[in-house]
């Protein structure tokens, strides 16, 4: 089974576990981080054609040939480069969170929030980000850096 | 199944009577030192490394697990080196470089304490040996050179310069290492002080920062343990040959005698399944349920341990108008984010582990006890979350004993629900206080409490429950237990619960549970006298330097919350505090209640740590206690089924989460010269100021967390 992650093709031979464990044990991308595996919590988040998906509970099979996006492949999403951070990623530069762990969920979540909507309202932004634990207890810096990160993405060309 | 101790009340008599008047001297002296790490060693060489290339690294000697110590060790190199702290390349301290067992262990809110000092003196040490280096090389008196932005001339001159790469590239013959400069005056700080961005973000932006769980080698394996379906259960007996078939298993290790079932396999997910194929049987251990628990906290009055008396209490409690109230706090999780987790190669000469730990002394430990004659070594990694669960944890003993087996890498990842149902957990507390007021002062406080163990449940002293009942108290439960306020007679008793679960560290210890009852109490107080909640607690504080520093975090608090504003009606305001580790905090919440559930609006925290290193992230860490605290307020409670913790997940174990949080204003107050901690001291008062927001709106008074407007 073929799977394209960060634009590239790989081929995978466990496609019946779940998307998340190909990723690290097969792929060795072990950005996407694993903390409940059941879907609740976010820190699995990746992209699949744009849409934040849990990949802790999404089979590898059911994605195959998808575009699919880590946290490692957020920077090539730059449109000057790979070694550009994503607006969003220079956001959470400026004002990051504690350990992090946390950070792909909230990462993917804006991204996808800021490609279907560039000028989101706070109100949006919280639905958008809700669903992603931080027991750092980050989530108001949460807020300001997706409202940060619209405003650099509009900045940018 | 388990006992109160101290329940034989025998303290006047014999031995006893020594004991009554001994034990609150060294409660005393336990609480005013603190549980403190020895002071690390001061070399230049252990933490620094200067290369000809110009590099220059900082081992940090202590965990990063999100507070920012590598960040804070970074700007205090930076400031005594001269240099940036953008110019440091910032480095985990390891085995090979920068380890030293006991300085690294990161707990207690102490690292910023305890390296501020000792990081600046290494680093000033550090640039004297360039300097005079410098001096040889220029020819000059070496009171003829200086340093300047990471460079050294001649006094007076500009030109030539020597970069700390240059002077080593041109050394030559044998180190001196000079007396320890004097230190750089606050005044001039630079970096000290500044809200410089984190060294560790752009690693953990981009899917590379290497954790316990995503650390790898080549040609690895991945591992599950078996875990006891009761707490204390032995291992009796294990049929493996259905669990060897299953596809990608490589090895079964099963070890009676250390109790461990454990298997390696291709990948994570047969490994976990694989481990379900094992035929188990196990024996003993406890059958505890919830109720079983519940009365257990509720111990007599009689007995325990008296750890503060002052004046006569009893006397004055006999008389009529006594107040009364009890608190209960529930058994809690740490629910870090990244379970447990760790990599181990083991060679016939050594054991190397990537382990997410707070504690790689412990770690080093365990693996030199469990493999004799290898050498060990120990790579701290970033830690997704602490907050006190990885000071003692065994991942990495368990990778080390399926890679010995496979002749492979192995990594072991915990399940959350291994995470949640097989950890130690915040001691379940009940407190009880009585007390009298006369003209708005108390004139006598009784307080009884009863908790689990602390320190001693993962680290049980010598001599193990003699020692625990001599004497008396478990240290991390001393944690906010003594009222910092003056009271005229006031006695503190303290009961241990020894329970058959494990339980263990959490954030700020017993400050939580203490601070929680000793809080609102004051509240229930200050109703009772008929008086403002601020204005009883301020007649209350001694009149010491610690007095006023209460004082004012009490005054920003409310001054910054409005307090004394009239307020929306539907909206309330609470008030708490509390010193931890030195560090002053007072806390007020704002509340309203819709369709009978609790909303916290806002939460203002005035915090006096001494001195801030780097605000941004001091803030972050008081907003991190408060989301924590109210998490433990609003919602976090995990209940005992025969002998096994119910929950198991977010879904029964739900955290607070961001459309739950509201807006939080912390307000830096610095009093001192010294950095006393933020990675605890907030926790303490947050659930009390929920609490007693709640009975200024309600005037239901809610004294169990977390906190059911339904249940009353």
């Amino acid at each position: 089974m073929r799977l394209v992650v960060n634009d590239r093709e790989y081929e995978v031979r466990h496609a019946n576990e779940a998307l998340l464990w190909v990723l690290h044990d097969e792929l060795g991308l072990t950005g996407t981080h694993y903390s409940c595996g059941m879907g609740k919590c976010g820190s699995c988040s990746v992209l699949v054609d744009g849409v934040v998906t849990h990949s802790c509970i999404t089979p590898a099979a059911s994605v195959a040939g998808r575009a699919i996006t880590t946290i490692e492949g957020v920077a090539t999403r730059g449109h000057r480069g790979p070694d550009e951070l994503h607006p969003v990623q220079q956001a959470f530069l400026e004002r990051p969170l504690q350990c992090m762990w946390c950070i792909p969920g909230h990462v993917m979540s804006a991204v996808a929030l800021l490609e279907r909507n560039p000028d989101p309202s706070a109100e949006e932004i919280g639905a958008a980000a809700g669903e992603n634990l931080c027991r750092c207890g980050g989530y108001n810096t949460v807020r300001a850096v997706v409202a940060r990160a619209a405003e650099l993405a509009r900045e940018q060309p | 199944m388990f006992v109160a101790a101290g329940s034989a009340g025998t303290l006047m008599l014999g031995a006893g009577w020594l004991r009554a008047y001994a034990r609150p001297l060294l409660a005393d002296a336990v609480f005013k030192h603190g549980p403190s790490a020895a002071r690390p060693p001061n070399k230049p060489g252990l933490w620094f490394e200067v290369l000809a290339s110009g590099v220059v690294t900082v081992y940090v000697p202590k965990v990063e697990m999100g507070q920012g110590i590598h960040t804070v060790v970074a700007q205090l190199a930076a400031e005594e080196l001269g240099l940036e702290p953008g110019d440091l390349k910032v480095v985990q301290a390891h085995s090979r470089h920068g380890f030293s067992a006991n300085a690294m262990f990161t707990y207690g809110s102490s690292s910023t304490h305890t390296l501020y000092v000792t990081v600046r003196q290494a680093a000033a040490t550090l640039r004297e040996m360039l300097r005079l280096e410098a001096a040889t090389q220029f020819g000059l008196a070496s009171r003829d050179v200086v340093a300047k932005a990471g460079r050294f001339m001649g006094l007076g001159f500009t030109v030539p310069t020597l970069s700390f790469g240059e002077v080593i590239a041109a050394k030559r013959g044998v180190w001196k290492v000079p007396k320890t400069p004097a230190l750089k005056p606050r005044a001039e700080f630079r970096h000290v002080g500044q809200s410089y961005p984190r060294v560790d973000a752009r690693a953990k932006l981009t899917g590379t920062a290497v954790y316990g769980y995503s650390a790898r080698l080549g040609g690895m394996l991945y591992g599950a343990v078996a875990r006891p379906p009761r707490y204390g259960a032995r291992l009796v007996r294990a049929v493996t040959d259905r669990a060897q078939k299953q596809p990608g298993v490589i090895a079964v290790v099963a070890d009676l005698k250390a109790g461990f079932v454990g298997l390696a396999a291709t990948t994570r997910t047969q490994a976990n399944a694989a481990i379900t194929a094992l035929n188990l049987t196990w024996e003993g251990g406890t059958t505890l349920s919830q109720s079983e628990l519940e009365h257990a906290l509720s111990a007599s009055r009689s007995g325990g341990a008296v750890l503060r008396r002052r004046g006569d209490t009893a006397r004055v409690l006999a008389a009529p108008g006594v107040i009364e109230a009890s608190y209960h706090t529930p058994l809690a999780a740490h629910a870090h984010l990244e379970p447990l987790a760790a990599l181990a190669n083991v060679t016939a000469s050594e054991v190397e582990v990537w382990v997410s730990t707070q504690s790689p002394g412990q770690v080093e430990r365990d693996l030199k006890a469990a493999f004799p004659g290898r050498s060990i070594r120990v790579h701290p990694t970033y830690l997704g979350g602490g907050f006190g669960r990885k000071t003692t944890q065994h991942a990495a003993l368990e990778a080390a004993r399926l890679s010995r087996a496979t002749g492979t890498p192995v990594h072991v990842g915990w399940t959350r629900e291994d995470d949640l149902q097989h950890a130690f957990y915040r001691p379940p507390t009940h407190t009880r206080f009585r007390a009298r007021l006369e003209h708005g002062q108390v004139l006598a406080l009784e307080q009884h409490t009863v908790s689990g163990d602390v320190i001693f449940g993962v680290q049980p002293p010598p001599g193990g429950d003699a020692t625990i009942k001599a004497l008396g108290f478990d240290p991390g439960v001393l944690i906010g237990q003594f009222a910092e306020y003056h009271f005229q007679a006031y006695t503190v008793v303290n009961h241990r619960l020894k329970l058959p679960i494990p339980t263990g560290p959490w954030r700020g210890l017993g400050s939580l549970a203490n601070i929680f009852a000793l809080e609102s109490f004051m509240d229930e107080l200050a109703q009772q006298a008929r008086l403002d909640p601020l204005e009883f607690r301020l007649r209350h504080l001694p009149r010491s330097a610690l007095g006023r520093r209460f004082k004012q975090a009490l005054l920003t608090a409310t001054d910054e919350s409005g307090w004394t504003r009239s307020r929306t009606p539907g909206l309330a305001l609470g008030l708490a505090c509390c010193a931890d580790v030195n560090t002053v905090v007072a806390v007020v919440s704002e509340v309203s209640v819709q369709d009978g559930r609790v909303l916290v609006e806002r939460v203002t925290v005035a915090v006096d740590p001494g001195l801030v290193v780097n605000p941004a992230g001091a803030r972050l860490q008081a907003v991190g206690s408060v989301v924590m605290g109210l998490s433990s307020a609003l919602l976090e409670r995990l209940t005992v089924t025969n002998g096994l913790v119910t929950e198991s997940n977010f879904d029964s174990y739900p955290i607070i989460d961001m459309a739950n949080t509201p807006p939080i204003d912390v307000h830096l107050i610095e009093s001192g010269e010294v950095p006393f901690g933020m990675g605890e001291p907030v926790i303490g008062p947050v659930a009390a100021s929920v609490g007693n927001a709640i009975f200024a709106l309600t005037g239901q008074r809610l004294r169990s967390l977390p906190f059911d407007l339904q249940g009353v």
